[in-house]
């Protein structure tokens, strides 16, 4: 096996990679399935605030099947704190109408999202789903939403005339220096200003929200049940997550690899800073295959400069996961 | 989160900190400059080495993007268009006139504007389209949530609308309904056509004449003879004229009949060139005279310089004729000189124009075919029965050719020798895998109920300036959205969509989380030997 072990904490800051080592530690003490009981991270960390950020869960939301995350500080988190990495799917609100970055939400494996709700991290959001009768209008809820429209239009017309008044003075001061006399208007106009000065509501900004926002009502939030888990648990599934499992413990970054005929991307070291070293294609270990479905492996890898790794988790868990890697040589 | 699970779920709500991402009235106001530009990302290392550089570099990369994916969008209230959300029909209807996106996307009835979930949710995206329901606005989570579900379109469709349409692409949601049918646009009832196809000029048939004129068993006769009794026919009555042609012909025969003993009493001299000498049996009066016994006397030829054959074409053109030689005519068939210019006039005389197509195409033939006229024993044959006499030698001969061991055990030779008259046509004999197409049999594919299907109709982008959405014209492509996960789409799949799709081709995007990849099947026809 041609991997070397990075549990050293070359990746980030050492005090991160040593939380996540941590708590990977933790999480191989504990029986699967269970949402944990877990004691705030010891004495690394200062200040209760701190400590209730990092424990707050997740909050995952499915659309159909498909697992997303739609907060930033989500989203932050569990890439620094977890190394989940994920795929941006949604529109950049900086360039909505480019391909090339991509902005929320974020899109998880399953694989990632288990290891989330394995460890206790996350937090099943069920979505806001339309009942079709129930098109009552929650009054408090509008009357709230429209005075806080109100107070924000009213705040920016007020920044809006402080600005105003402060372009006028520094043109007063700039131009007409010495002279007195000629700054009459601008005096006047600034005297005048708070009578002239007119901010239509149409000129108001106005936020688009990215995540749900407090207004509107308060959707259910529960603890992740196993009944939450709509696909079928079938082999393949478990041959994967196993794979995933281990990978992550060791500390690499994991994608998904259906471009390069794989199933995950292995990186060194967070994504966007490194390339991938290894195209990890899952193989259950008592599987046969024919020669030709390892040449064209081969071959792939050889093509994309990255090394095939053929993943095969052992019959018993405590043996971990056996790694075969792939190199085209020559007879020599 | 012990607290929290503690607490139970309700109470998890209000600790959370909602309003982390609602901005305050300053922030807003200071977004109105805002950078818009993406900043570039630097170069990758390759190995970490837990160097401060690389960290620090780290650091830096990740705060830039958390920066960027965290940013909230910011608009001014008045170029919003205010929108609502309509779940009974899962639409979106404006409350405000629409911005430039009208002219690609959206409906009208009855005079409100409509946009379809998947657009309203990309607007929204965009930041032109402020969608309210219940009289709250909509986050993008909320609309991801209320818009997308199995009623309308699923992610993984979303995900291939979006793609395209930041790419540019004009995006409507196929409608299996409004593809015209092959018969439809060979009739050109499509509104819009691509380029009008002009064929060439070609040779117009003029109106086939009428029975009488074309005589079935003209090979026994002269063009002369034809046109006399076409010339006898515009005599006679018309009814006469429409009559089936046996009748019109047992004229010649009857009178042949009666003139036969004339003829033989005027006898044969070998000085006058006659075409029979045998007399025309009675009984031929019901079967139409196809019989030209040869002669007797071998050695009997047409002396053709003495036989004079009008020519009534482009180049000479001629008006009247003369009488002809009677000795040339068959017995008691009387014959004078007439006038034709009137059946002239009712020719095709036109020259023909063939398409550069024909024109290699004749000269190909010419090539490799032979004509039969060419063939020594041919031409020494002087009639017919000759000639029928021949071609039965030479299948006769061909015949004892054929070894036994091929032809009379059960697996036989594809093709015999001389069966196939051209190269063409021999390849055709011996071919064993017939050409197939990809819309062979697809006529009557039926969908299974969890099969693939259409999703978009894609018209490209530079199209947009006239792009009319009453009248769109023939998409660029058909989108087809598949999982990775999914199968690879089958032959009957295949077949199915395309047949469906009509003369737009299919194109299959794959969405393998949140990664979309594009994939087309095109027929490819292998090369011909030779054309026929």
């Amino acid at each position: 096996m041609e991997l070397e072990t990075e549990a050293d904490g070359k990746l980030e800051a050492e005090v991160q990679t040593e939380t996540i080592m941590e708590m990977e530690r933790e999480v191989k003490t504990q029986t699967e399935g269970e949402s944990v009981e877990r004691d705030p991270e010891s004495d690394t960390r200062t200040g209760e605030v701190k400590r209730e950020r990092e424990t707050e869960p997740v909050r995952v939301c499915v659309s159909g099947s498909t697992p997303l995350l739609w907060r930033s500080a989500d989203l932050r988190l569990v890439r620094e704190r977890m190394g989940i990495v994920g795929t941006l799917v949604g529109s950049l609100a900086r360039q909505p109408r480019q391909n090339c970055r991509l902005g929320r939400p974020l899109q998880l494996q399953l694989e990632e999202a288990r290891l989330l709700k394995d460890t206790g991290r996350a937090v099943l959001v069920k979505g806001a789903e339309s009942e079709c009768d129930d098109d009552r209008v929650n009054v408090e809820v509008e009357e709230s939403y429209t005075k806080h429209l109100q107070h924000s239009y009213e705040e920016q017309g007020r920044l809006a005339l402080e600005e105003k008044k402060r372009v006028l003075e520094r043109v007063m001061t700039e131009r007409f220096r010495d002279d007195a006399l000629t700054d009459q208007p601008i005096r006047e106009r600034l005297s005048s200003l708070k009578s002239s000065f007119s901010f239509p509501r149409s000129a108001m900004m106005v936020q688009l929200c990215t995540a749900r926002a407090r207004l509107g009502y308060a959707p259910v939030e529960r603890d992740w049940l196993a009944a939450d888990w709509t696909l079928p648990r079938d082999n393949k599934q478990e041959v994967r997550y196993r794979v995933y499992q281990d990978l992550r413990q060791q500390g690499y970054y994991i994608t998904s690899a259906g471009k390069f005929g794989g199933d995950y991307l292995i990186y060194p070291g967070d994504p966007l800073r490194f390339h991938a070293h290894f195209i990890a294609v899952c193989v259950p270990i008592k599987s046969e295959s024919p020669i030709s479905d390892f040449l064209c492996l081969a071959r792939l890898g050889a093509n994309v400069k990255k090394t095939i790794l053929l993943c095969s988790p052992s019959e018993t868990e405590s043996e971990g996961v056996i790694y075969t890697s792939i190199q085209w040589s020559g007879m020599v | 989160m012990a607290d929290c699970a503690g607490k139970g779920p309700a109470a998890a709500c209000e600790n959370e900190d909602w309003s982390s991402e609602v901005l305050s009235p300053s922030e807003l106001f200071a977004a109105r400059t805002r950078d818009h530009k993406l900043p570039a990302r630097g170069q990758k290392d390759f190995l970490p080495d837990g160097s401060q550089r690389q960290s620090e570099k780290l650091r830096r990369g990740l705060e830039e993007h958390w920066k960027l994916v965290s940013e909230e969008r910011v608009e001014r209230q008045g170029s919003l268009v205010k929108a609502e959300w309509k779940p009974k029909d899962n639409v979106v209807v404006l409350m405000s006139p629409a911005g430039k996106f009208w002219q690609t996307m959206g409906y009208s009835e009855q005079g409100k504007q409509f946009l379809q979930s998947e657009e309203a949710l990309y607007l929204m995206e965009c930041g032109n389209v402020e969608v309210f329901y219940r009289e709250l606005p909509l986050s993008v989570q909320e609309g991801y949530e209320l818009m997308l579900s199995n009623r309308t379109i699923s992610l993984q469709q979303y995900q291939v609308f979006s793609h395209l349409k930041r790419l540019g692409y004009i995006v409507n949601r196929f409608d299996a309904s409004a593809v015209p049918s092959l018969y439809e646009r060979q009739l050109n009832l499509v509104q819009k056509r691509d380029k009008a196809d002009r064929h060439h000029r070609k040779r117009k048939r003029s109106r086939s004449p009428s029975r009488s004129k074309d005589t079935p068993e003209g090979q026994s006769q002269t063009r002369e003879n034809t046109e006399q009794k076409a010339h006898e026919d515009t005599m006679s009555s018309r009814e006469e004229s429409q009559n089936s042609g046996s009748s019109t012909c047992m004229i010649p025969s009857e009178r042949a009949a009666a003139c036969s003993m004339e003829v033989k009493q005027g006898g044969t001299s070998e000085e006058r060139s006659c075409w029979w000498d045998s007399p025309l049996v009675p009984q031929s009066e019901q079967t139409q005279d196809r019989q030209l016994h040869s002669p007797q006397r071998s050695g009997l030829k047409w002396d053709f310089s003495r036989i004079s054959f009008p020519n009534l074409g482009l180049d000479c053109p001629l008006t009247s004729l003369q009488a002809p030689d009677p000795g040339l005519l068959p017995s008691a068939v009387p014959a004078r000189a007439c006038d034709v210019s009137a059946w002239l006039q009712r020719l095709n005389l036109r020259e023909e124009r063939l398409s550069r197509r024909e024109r290699e195409q004749q000269d190909r033939e010419r090539q490799y075919k032979r004509g039969v006229n060419e063939d020594r024993e041919v031409r020494s044959c002087r009639n017919w029965q000759d000639y029928k006499e021949l071609l039965q030698r030479r299948s006769r001969q061909s015949c004892r050719k054929w070894p036994a061991h091929l032809w009379n055990e059960a697996v036989k030779p594809l093709t015999a020798p001389g069966q196939a008259t051209s190269t063409g046509d021999l390849l055709q004999q011996i071919g064993m895998m017939q050409p197939s197409r990809l819309l062979d049999e697809a006529a009557g594919l039926v969908e299974d109920s969890g099969g693939m299907r259409i999703s978009f109709d894609v018209y490209q982008a530079d199209t947009v300036a006239e792009f009319k959405k009453s009248n769109p014209g023939k998409p660029y492509s058909r989108m087809c959205v598949c999982s990775f996960d999914g199968p690879v789409p089958d032959l009957r799949t295949l077949k199915r969509l395309a047949f469906q799709s009509g003369d737009v081709p299919v194109t299959y995007a794959v969405v393998d989380n949140g990664d979309i990849s594009f994939y087309s099947f095109k027929g490819f026809q292998l090369p011909t030997d030779c054309c026929y």
